[in-house]
């Protein structure tokens, strides 16, 4: 990992999306053990996934992993703790007026 | 509103299934605009942890609590619980008044919204994990959030809006917090949830015709997950003393002001939804901070003074300054600008006057451990 360089990395992983009622929640695990650090970008690659509602659809993709550089590793470090606000829920959207 | 003629759920393939959904999102575009919804996509946002640190919690100096807690949610008692029955009363989405839908729709979204990144944080935990304890923690507690999230999605179905989870093939850069900053403000953010959930399930209890909506017959059992997981956040602080001293106090009572100063200014952007319930925002918050400041002396050794004279002048001004900062956004141009940043400066001041008003300190307990009494 360079100071300033991003590096791009691709890795096959596995979506499942559930979109049933006992169930929303949609994840991606990466299947050749690739981690993730702070400041990267994970983009699934291919269409939208949809799942119809009342099923659960796993799929096997590829993700591309645009690695952060070590300095924005270590801003993302140091900044990342002032949005720590965002883990709070307050049952409504920060909008003033709708 | 026209309904759609067949739900995706009835479907025999996931083509046909797609063909519906397909057909629902026009309707849905419509309705997320009649409704100024922009868009009903969900965003989660996405993190990564110390998890060398989440790893190397021991739980063995509580591990009677811990065990009892963990047995607790493995027994799921809601199990089953968040499903529509006969109790859901039929909704009126075309008569009710548009303020009030564009808020309860706020409120839903939002929830959903809340829920769903609760459910992508905790997995995320577990599966980064190696402590058995705590990757079974989290995923105990990633089920419940994606159990509430299903529930509420439900609700939105019904009000003919539909969730996209289509964020996974868009770029997802991935913050970075502290775990004891993640323990702060989840096990705030659960407790906190916990005692606005009850005191609008009592207050509708007590006043069933300001029920507007079914779903709040659900808070109850909602609410007691959350309950847990503030249990299980006030367990694992307790593993390590010093996140609940010396400096850390500091930490804690920023995060107890954020909190309450946040939620007393969004309750009061939403006064048609605080009107069908009934309910009082002023009224509301104090009790919601009363409720939290007595439960969280379970494990913080301060609390913040909620009468003290500084306080609700202060919130209320705090309030009045945000409504300056959306309104001066709103104009824009230099006059807007100005407008904005005083906004902004009368906010900080606020802030900085809710957190000098000194705590009140007290013994923490041996025993942390709850049970929803409320």
């Amino acid at each position: 990992m360079g100071l300033l360089t991003k590096e791009i990395e691709r890795a096959p992983c596995t979506v499942e999306i559930s979109h049933c009622f006992e169930s929303l929640h949609a994840h991606v695990r990466f299947n050749n053990g690739a981690v993730i650090y702070p400041g990267d970008e994970v983009k699934v690659q291919g269409p939208e996934i949809m799942a119809p509602f009342g099923e659960v659809v796993s799929e096997d993709r590829e993700a591309i992993i645009v690695r952060a550089s070590k300095l924005e590793q270590l801003w993302t470090r140091l900044t990342g703790d002032f949005e720590v606000m965002e883990l709070c829920e307050f049952s409504f959207s920060e909008e003033v007026m709708l | 509103m026209n309904m759609h003629a067949k739900h995706s759920a009835d479907a025999t393939t996931v083509e046909e299934g797609l063909a519906i959904q397909e057909e629902q999102a026009k309707y849905d575009d419509n309705f997320a605009t009649e409704t100024a919804m922009a868009n009903t996509l969900l965003t989660p946002r996405f993190y990564t942890t110390n998890f060398d640190e989440l790893d190397a919690i021991n739980v063995d100096g509580i591990r009677a609590e811990w065990d009892e807690l963990i047995a607790q949610m493995e027994a799921d008692p809601n199990k089953g619980h968040f499903k529509k029955n006969e109790d859901w009363d039929h909704v009126d989405w075309e008569n009710m008044e548009p303020q009030l839908k564009k808020e309860f729709i706020d409120f839903l979204i939002s929830s959903c919204t809340a829920e769903f990144s609760g459910c992508v944080l905790y997995k995320e935990m577990k599966r980064r994990g190696n402590n058995k304890d705590i990757t079974q923690l989290f995923q105990l507690m990633a089920r419940d959030e994606a159990r509430h999230a299903g529930f509420i999605n439900d609700a939105l179905r019904e009000a003919g809006l539909r969730v996209n989870l289509g964020f996974l093939t868009q770029s997802k850069k991935y913050t970075y917090f502290r775990p004891k900053f993640i323990y702060y403000a989840t096990y705030l953010s659960e407790k906190i949830g916990y005692a606005r959930y009850i005191t609008i399930f009592r207050h509708l209890e007590a006043n069933p015709e300001h029920r507007f909506h079914p779903i709040f017959k659900w808070f109850e059992e909602w609410c007691n997950d959350e309950f847990s997981h503030g249990e299980a956040f006030a367990l694992l602080m307790k593993t390590d003393p010093k996140l609940t001293q010396g400096k850390n106090v500091l930490w804690i009572k920023f995060f107890l002001t954020a909190v309450y100063a946040t939620m007393y200014v969004r309750d009061h952007q939403r006064p048609a939804f605080h009107k069908a319930l009934g309910v009082d925002p002023d009224w509301y918050a104090h009790e919601v901070f009363a409720k939290t400041s007595k439960l969280s002396e379970q494990i913080f050794p301060i609390t913040l003074d909620i009468d003290h004279p500084r306080w609700q002048p202060t919130l209320e001004k705090l309030q009045r300054a945000n409504v300056q900062i959306a309104e001066a956004k709103a104009q824009g141009g230099v006059g807007g600008k100005l407008r904005e940043m005083a906004g902004a400066a009368k906010a900080a001041m606020c802030f900085f006057s809710l957190y000098t008003i000194p705590a009140k300190k007290h013994e923490v307990p041996e025993n942390t451990r709850l049970v929803p009494a409320y």
